[in-house]
């Protein structure tokens, strides 16, 4: 008796855990988000012609380089944790680090790819 | 004030699936849940299954999710939480009745830890205590502090994915003995701790350390225990 065991995806993501959770979220989405750009990279070296159209292209180069860095800087904060577990205690701190050197990394190079495409 | 709660409720023995009742009643900003939960209990729909014991964030019967996010009713007030309250059960355990989930995986994986103490060692000249310095005692101070409440493991989303993860409550338990200078048994819960569904499985979200209603660095616990595993000291 009773309701199985479920939890939807949906019901997953509305979980409110705060900042962390969020960072743990973005960091699968970077993940999905460098698997793509590697399977297109791939595919645009074989010579598919789509394949290096869409590696050309401004916008999804922004969304390779906007999700895909935040991989992995998200991923240098968490290898830095777990080889300090001293530090885990002071993870907001270390979060909020992470987002200063990630906004600042990935805006420089979102600005280097638009300065590019509109000059291009 | 006036609140609306809006509880999660499922009768096994009538429905196919949950649904949401809400309820309006009169509370205290300074009113706990626990406190409306009662209320409603007592005076709108008697067939409100929660369970509760204590009342005073000792037991840990209570934990449930409020807003979205798990708490322990007896410790979480109305004026924290707003005039507009979602209640539902734990994520990631079956629903027995409405608030109440079946807590066996739960407690199954917290015996996966040999949750006791291990010393086949003679017992001191004395035949008494096996002493301890305050600092060998602080060094897992924290995770003695656990209610067993469950709010850490069903706000996990390893767990949630399977409960063959043993979760942060069970690992917390195993730190608690594996860093006393009393217990032999380290080696043994580290090598449990070393399977499949252990450690290896904590991506550090961080949402059973928000979720402690007793402030314990769950995350930090686990991060010992891996770097115990790797190392194999226990300092």
């Amino acid at each position: 008796m009773g309701l199985k065991r479920d939890v939807s995806l949906s019901s997953a993501l509305g979980y409110k855990g705060q900042g962390p959770y969020l960072t743990y979220i973005l960091h699968r989405i970077g993940g999905s988000a460098l698997f793509i750009f590697f399977t297109v990279y791939i595919l645009s070296l074989v010579g598919v012609d789509s394949m290096q159209a869409l590696m050309s292209n401004w916008i999804f180069q922004i969304i390779v380089l906007v999700f895909g860095l935040f991989h992995a800087i998200n991923g240098l904060r968490i290898t830095i944790l777990d080889l300090s577990p001293k530090l885990i205690e002071h993870f907001r701190t270390a979060i909020n680090i992470e987002w200063v050197a990630y906004v600042l990394v990935a805006g420089f190079a979102v600005f280097v790819v638009l300065q590019n495409a509109m000059g291009g | 004030m006036e609140i609306t709660v809006k509880i999660f409720r499922y009768n096994p023995e009538k429905d196919q699936r949950g649904h949401y009742v809400s309820y309006t009643v009169e509370a205290d900003p300074n009113d706990r849940v626990l406190d409306v939960l009662e209320l409603i209990k007592g005076h709108k729909d008697g067939s409100l299954s929660f369970r509760r014991s204590c009342a005073h964030g000792v037991c840990g019967s209570d934990a449930m999710r409020i807003n979205g996010r798990n708490m322990l009713a007896c410790k979480t007030l109305i004026r924290d939480v707003g005039a507009n309250i979602t209640v539902e059960p734990l994520m990631g355990l079956k629903v027995a009745k409405d608030l109440i989930v079946d807590m066996d995986p739960f407690f199954d994986n917290y015996k996966k830890m040999l949750p006791y103490m291990i010393n086949e060692s003679p017992l001191p000249a004395d035949g008494r205590e096996r002493l301890q310095s305050p600092e060998q005692r602080a060094r897992f101070d924290e995770s003695t502090k656990c209610i067993m409440c469950a709010a850490c493991t069903t706000s996990c989303p390893s767990f949630w994915a399977s409960d063959e993860y043993y979760g942060p409550a069970a690992l917390v338990a195993a730190h608690r003995f594996v860093f006393d200078s009393r217990d032999e048994g380290a080696s043994q819960r580290l090598e449990i701790l070393s399977e499949t569904n252990g450690t290896v499985r904590c991506h550090t979200a961080y949402n059973c350390t928000n979720a402690c209603p007793r402030d314990i660095q769950v995350t930090k616990a686990i991060g010992e225990l891996k770097m115990a595993m790797v190392t194999g000291k226990l300092e």
